[in-house]
Order: structure tokens, then C-alpha cells, then sequence
């Protein structure tokens, strides 16, 4: 270890249990000293892990990085994991510095979800000996601008990649599966095989349509969610890639999760999972892909699959006085539909919450509630009362007053006001749905956290 | 004479064509359209939208209201090149009819005369706007709020409230006005202050947000615009806007906050 590093690892440490002290999370923090004072520290790291698992894509990493870790446990593979969201360059390095251990034999390997843009510094540096692309969705424009620059960026990221590194990607996403078109790594697909799921056309917040290859419009035979679909070109004879891992019959049940033949080179299985909504079903495609490429065997995947729970906010299911709470987090218009969807499923009465922030983690532009299909909120007779909050409770009301149906929402800006007061008006035995962007979930982490809910409170 | 001024309403019709759905519409945009055609049905007025796509041709005497999104750098070529190849003549024709044009981001840089990208061909615009638009390097991002050009309706609410994202500087010439002043934000070119651009019926703006639902009495504005060639002295009635407003108002005081 040089004396940079040494340095670097040592300042992070010490600020690192200051934080903890002090009762707060901390990663992103100290990751960030230690970059400052070595900008190589990365890389650097990197030599005293195995070599890394990445994830990234607009939705999903967080889910499918603990699908994966759940079967690596279930494999007894020990690696280490950036919990705490934090999937920036400073959050990738405070979590290899948080988990460095020089003197172990057996080297652990670093399961890391990356944001999107930083998956250049994070091949830069890392030798990755998998990456998982989920799919890439519009998505806090105010940061990137636009879609298409981050596909080019992980195209970039892509072309010093060796062969020995897998890529994992989503045969359904046009945009993703077009990453195999210049790269000397190796590829594996996954995708859906399974047309009674289809939408029949293409939502309006679909965003790859064209052809990636010569520009014209794309065909799609089937649709599943957003632009991911079967597609082809009929200009150039682009077509979507066959997968090699995929899914066929399978069977959504409300939020309780979702089973599902699973199709891969090493035999098929009944996967029975406890994650719901269709994007669960890909999450869990893109984390049983990456396993085959590591050696584990389907009989143990299977299991990890069996006792894999949802990360905080992320479907997650929560029992409070006889009530049920369930918090499902939406970050752009995608997401935030097919949580919709799985509203839509559920034939009970439902309650709804809904908290839109507009900090930077959250995305400062809202205007993409309106690329939302909201209606079927609106339009469902079961969805009883509505209540939104958040710094654009607002902008979140007037989107479902411009919808269709006359349940007007209650209004207020205060999180904790709202939060009570739903939780109130929602009957014994009834459930609350809670739909809050970013920094809205984190409030309502803490708010939770006051009532004594999720004691794993720094865990994810 | 009520009843006159009832049945009018009740037999008006109001015609949407929104361009380019597919290629020009990232940014929520759309609710401009839902906009429109709710305000227009609450009062018993038929509003029927269109989508116009690639390759196809418009009649100019077919719509009412013309509006144009905004989307990625790569479908603005696309698009571009389409409204000279099938579109050009014709949507200039219904602009010297009347009708009315409202472009944003994207839509409002084609409604000029031409974009201009980094080492790349100019992209010919339908010249709607005497506006140009010029590639930079700068991201004009952020809350935006702007008060309106008095030359356009002395007695209109003031204030527009929306969210700008955008690289693209844009100037404008001498026969288009600034749709308004800037107040929070940056606006056309981060220069002049000055936001958006106005000529005839057309109107074109950085504003997102969307920028119709939170900013009612514009969106009111351009729909009188558009019934009144058609039906001469024909008026609205005022909607309850207490949750519009309270968005207007509550998204003023973010953009306060944010800049």
C-alpha cells in the first residue's frame, strides 16, 4: 500500500466513525475524503478485492444488487456491498474502504451498484469481472440532460472492456442490448418470454423507439413495459437478441410477489419470488444471469431467490397497529407506472400516499408527473382516498386533477402531517400505499424510524 | 344574449394537432395538450387532438392549435429534416391563417429560423419565429419564472412559472417580442433576459413544467386565441383555479428557494 493511499484509507476511517458517532449514515462521506486525497484510491482498492460485480441501469440496481447478494450468501461467497444507496464514485470507494481488509487471504468481491454516468470511472478503475445493465429510462433530466448521453456514456465505458469480463444485458431494452454491438467482452441476455404480459402498444413514456443502428422506428411485436418490448428494424434487420436466460408463464400476484418459469442453459426451475410487479421479474432475470456467469448452480440460486426481501422503499411491506404499509419508490415516469401496475392488480381497498420532493437526489424537475399514466390511479374505484405531500404536493395534485375520475387528493407539504394522517384514516386490516420519490423515502424512513419500524435502519 | 353566448360555446370545436409525439416529448409536455382539452371540455367546448407524426402531411386549415415539444438532440435532426421534406409550407400556411402555435424547448427552436449544433450542419427550423438558436456550452437549468410582455394582454396575470433545461441560446430578431422578462432563471440565452418569443399567434418558450396546468391564464390565453378567429366574439367562462393557482404560487416560491 503506498503512502497516498495509506493516508487516504486512514483520514476516511477516522471521519467515517466521527459520522458513526455522531448517529449517521457514512459512506458517501468518507469515500469522498479518500478520493480527494488519493484520486486513484479506486483502482488502487480494487487490488485487495476480487475482481467486482457492477450493476447500473435507470431502475432496478438497488433490487437486483440484493437479489444477487442474497444467492451469493445462499453460494457462501463473501463479498461486500454498497448499502447505503451511496453509487457514486465516493460511495464505491468509502465501500471498499469501509470493508478493506489487507491481511485476509480470501479476497472478497465488491457487488456494486453503479449511478448510471459513473460507470466510466468505475470500469476506468475496476476490473469488473461482470456487469449488469438493467435497462435505461428518461430520468432526472435536469442532471444528465438527456437519455441518450448515458448510453453513450456506457457505450464508452464499454470499448477498453476485456473479454474477460460478462456483460449482463436486458435483450428487451433496445438501447441495452445494442451495447453488445462494440465491445470485445462477453455477453449474456436476459429478457421475457411471455406475450400475455404484453401492453399491446408503447406507453408515452417510452424512450427508445427508433433504431439505435440507422434511426428508423422500430417495430415492436410486444411490449411489456416502457419502450422494452420484442422489436425490430425493418430498415436495417436490427432485431432483438434472442436471451439466454428468460422467463415464460408468468404470474403476478398483487404485491405479494410473482412465480415464474425461468429458462437458462443449465436447465429450467420455478422461481418463486417474493418481489412484486413485472420490474421484479427482470430484476431478478438480470441477478439469476449474473450467478450463472459466477459458477452457482441452479439449485442454489433457487434458494437465494426463495429468501430474498425487499430492500427499505423498494416494495417493501410493513405491519403497523393491524395496518399495512407499503412503500414502493418512484424516480421517473417508468417506475413510477409500473408501480401503478401493480396498484392496479390489487382488488382491495386502497389507500394512497403519494410524496413528490424536488431536491437534487430526487430530480429538481417535476414535470415528468406528467408522462405518468396516472389515470389508472384515478380511474380506479378501489383507491378510496388519496392524499399527496411532499415539497410538490402541488404539482402532484393538479397532475391528478388534469387526469381523469373526481377523487380530489388532500394536500399538504408537511411528510409527517400527511403520513399520520393517512395512516389514521386507512382502516384496521387495510392497507396504506405509500409512493415517495428519493429524499421523500428518506423522510419517511426517519419518520418510520421514530414509530420504531425498520430496525436494519443503516443495513440498506 | 347569454343564451346566444351558451350555444356558441356548446357548438365550438377546437382542433389539436401535436407534432412529433414520439420524437418531441421527454420532458412532460404533454400536459400541455391534457391542459388544453380539459379546460376546453369543462366548458362544454369539443376539443379533439391529433397526433402528427414522421412523413406525414398536415392540412393547414384543419387545426385550431399547433403544438410542438421538446425531445433529444438526435430526433431534433430527424425532425427537422421531416418538417422541410413534408411539413414547412403548409404549417407556415396555417400560421398566416391564424392558427395558433405553441412550441417549447425543442418545438420552440424549430419554430426559428434554424438551430445551429457544435461542428454540425444547421438545423433548418419553419421560421415561425424570428429566432435563431445557437449550441453552447452552458446548461441553463433550473426553476424559471418570468413576467409577461405587456404588449400582449395589459390585463393578464403577470407571472409564469416553469422549469428551463436547455444548452441551446437563443436571440431573437426584430419581428418576434420576448414572450416576457426574466425574473428567476436564465431564459432565451442567459444574456439578454429576455424568455421566449412572440410573434403573430406563435409562441415558443424554454419554460417545462409543464407550463399550461400551473399557469392557468396563459393556457386560458392561448385558447381564446385559437377559438376567437373562428368564432369572432365568443368568450369563456372563468374555472375555479384554486388549485391551480396554489401550484402557480407554491412553484414561485421553490423557484425563490432554489436560485
Amino acid at each position: 500500500m503506498d503512502a497516498r493511499l495509506i493516508s487516504a484509507v486512514a483520514s476516511s476511517s477516522v471521519l467515517r466513525t466521527v459520522l458513526k458517532l455522531s448517529g449517521r449514515g457514512a459512506t458517501a462521506a468518507p469515500g469522498l475524503l479518500a478520493e480527494y486525497i488519493d484520486p486513484n484510491s479506486l483502482r488502487k482498492l480494487g487490488n485487495y478485492f476480487d475482481r467486482s460485480i457492477l450493476v447500473t441501469g435507470t431502475n432496478g440496481k438497488t433490487t437486483t444488487s440484493r437479489i444477487l447478494g442474497t444467492i451469493l450468501k445462499e453460494a457462501s461467497i463473501s463479498y461486500v456491498h454498497n448499502r447505503a444507496g451511496s453509487n457514486l464514485l465516493r460511495g464505491l470507494i468509502g465501500t471498499l474502504v469501509e470493508n478493506l481488509s489487507i491481511f485476509r487471504v480470501e479476497k472478497k468481491i465488491p457487488l456494486l451498484e453503479v449511478d448510471e454516468p459513473t460507470l466510466l470511472a468505475a470500469t476506468d478503475s475496476l476490473d469488473p469481472q461482470v456487469i449488469v445493465f438493467n435497462n435505461l429510462f428518461r430520468d432526472q433530466l435536469d442532471r444528465y440532460g438527456e437519455v441518450d448521453k448515458i448510453r453513450k456514456i456506457w457505450h464508452k465505458s464499454l470499448l477498453q472492456i476485456p473479454p474477460t469480463t460478462t456483460l449482463v444485458l436486458n435483450s428487451d431494452d433496445h438501447s441495452v442490448a445494442h451495447l453488445a454491438s462494440e465491445t470485445k467482452a462477453s455477453v449474456v441476455y436476459f429478457g421475457m418470454e411471455d406475450t400475455s404480459l404484453s401492453i399491446g402498444k408503447l406507453p408515452h413514456a417510452s424512450d427508445f423507439t427508433s433504431c439505435i443502428n440507422c434511426g428508423s422506428q422500430l417495430r415492436f411485436e410486444t411490449v411489456y413495459l416502457s419502450h422494452l418490448g420484442k422489436y425490430k428494424c425493418s430498415t436495417c434487420g436490427l432485431k432483438r437478441p434472442q436471451p439466454d436466460i428468460y422467463a415464460k408463464k408468468v404470474n403476478l400476484d398483487e404485491e405479494k410477489g410473482f412465480t415464474a418459469d425461468i429458462a437458462t442453459p443449465k436447465g429450467s426451475f420455478e422461481a418463486k419470488v417474493a418481489l412484486p410487479g413485472l420490474f421484479s421479474v427482470y430484476n431478478t432475470l438480470a441477478a439469476i444471469s449474473a450467478a450463472l456467469v459466477l459458477g452457482i448452480n441452479l439449485a442454489t440460486i433457487k434458494r437465494g431467490l426463495q429468501r430474498t426481501q425487499a430492500a427499505f422503499g423498494r416494495s417493501e411491506k410493513l405491519e403497523f397497529e393491524g395496518k399495512r404499509i407499503y412503500i414502493a419508490l418512484i424516480k421517473n415516469p417508468s417506475g413510477f407506472n409500473e408501480i401503478l401496475r401493480v396498484l392496479a392488480l390489487i382488488k382491495k381497498d386502497k389507500y394512497v400516499l403519494l410524496a413528490i420532493n424536488d431536491l437534487i437526489a430526487d430530480g429538481r424537475d417535476v414535470s415528468w408527473l406528467w408522462d405518468v399514466d396516472i389515470e389508472s390511479l384515478t380511474d380506479d374505484p378501489k383507491v378510496k382516498r388519496i392524499w399527496s405531500t411532499g415539497l410538490r404536493a402541488y404539482d402532484m395534485a393538479l397532475r391528478l386533477k388534469y387526469a381523469s375520475g373526481e377523487l380530489a387528493p388532500e394536500i399538504s407539504t408537511d411528510i409527517e402531517a400527511s403520513f399520520e394522517e393517512a395512516l389514521i384514516q386507512t382502516p384496521k386490516g387495510g392497507t396504506l400505499y405509500i409512493l415517495p420519490t428519493y429524499t421523500a423515502m428518506l423522510a419517511l424512513k426517519s419518520i418510520l424510524a421514530k414509530k420504531n419500524f425498520s430496525e436494519n435502519f443503516w443495513e440498506d | 344574449m347569454r343564451d346566444k353566448q351558451k350555444d356558441k360555446i356548446q357548438l365550438a370545436r377546437l382542433n389539436i394537432g401535436w407534432l412529433y409525439p414520439r420524437q418531441m416529448s421527454t420532458y412532460g409536455d404533454r400536459g400541455n395538450i391534457l391542459t388544453i382539452w380539459r379546460r376546453a371540455a369543462w366548458r362544454g367546448i369539443k376539443t379533439t387532438v391529433r397526433e402528427i407524426g414522421l412523413k406525414e402531411k398536415v392540412d393547414p386549415i384543419r387545426f385550431d392549435i399547433y403544438f410542438f415539444g421538446g425531445g433529444q438532440d438526435q430526433a431534433q435532426r430527424s425532425v427537422s429534416e421531416d418538417l422541410q421534406k413534408y411539413k414547412r409550407d403548409d404549417l407556415r400556411k396555417a400560421a398566416r391563417l391564424g392558427a395558433v402555435f405553441l412550441g417549447i424547448c425543442g418545438g420552440y427552436q424549430l419554430m426559428g429560423h434554424y438551430y445551429q449544433p457544435f461542428n454540425e450542419p444547421q438545423l433548418p427550423g419553419l421560421g415561425l419565429l424570428d429566432v435563431v438558436t445557437v449550441a453552447s456550452n452552458d446548461r441553463m437549468i433550473g426553476n424559471i419564472v418570468i413576467e409577461l410582455n405587456s404588449k400582449l394582454d395589459a390585463h393578464l396575470e403577470k407571472s409564469i412559472v416553469g422549469f428551463e433545461n436547455h444548452s441551446g441560446k437563443t436571440y431573437l430578431g426584430k419581428k418576434s417580442i420576448p414572450l416576457g422578462n426574466i425574473v428567476v432563471g436564465y431564459g432565451n440565452n442567459g444574456e439578454d433576459r429576455t424568455e421566449g418569443a412572440v410573434q403573430e399567434n406563435c409562441f415558443g418558450c424554454y419554460l417545462h413544467g409543464p407550463v399550461l396546468p400551473k399557469n392557468p391564464h396563459f393556457a386560458d390565453f392561448l385558447i381564446k386565441k385559437a377559438l376567437k378567429r373562428k368564432y369572432r366574439d365568443i368568450n369563456i367562462d372563468p374555472l375555479d383555479d384554486t388549485l391551480e393557482l396554489s401550484s402557480h404560487n407554491s412553484a414561485i416560491a421553490r423557484a425563490r428557494e432554489t436560485r
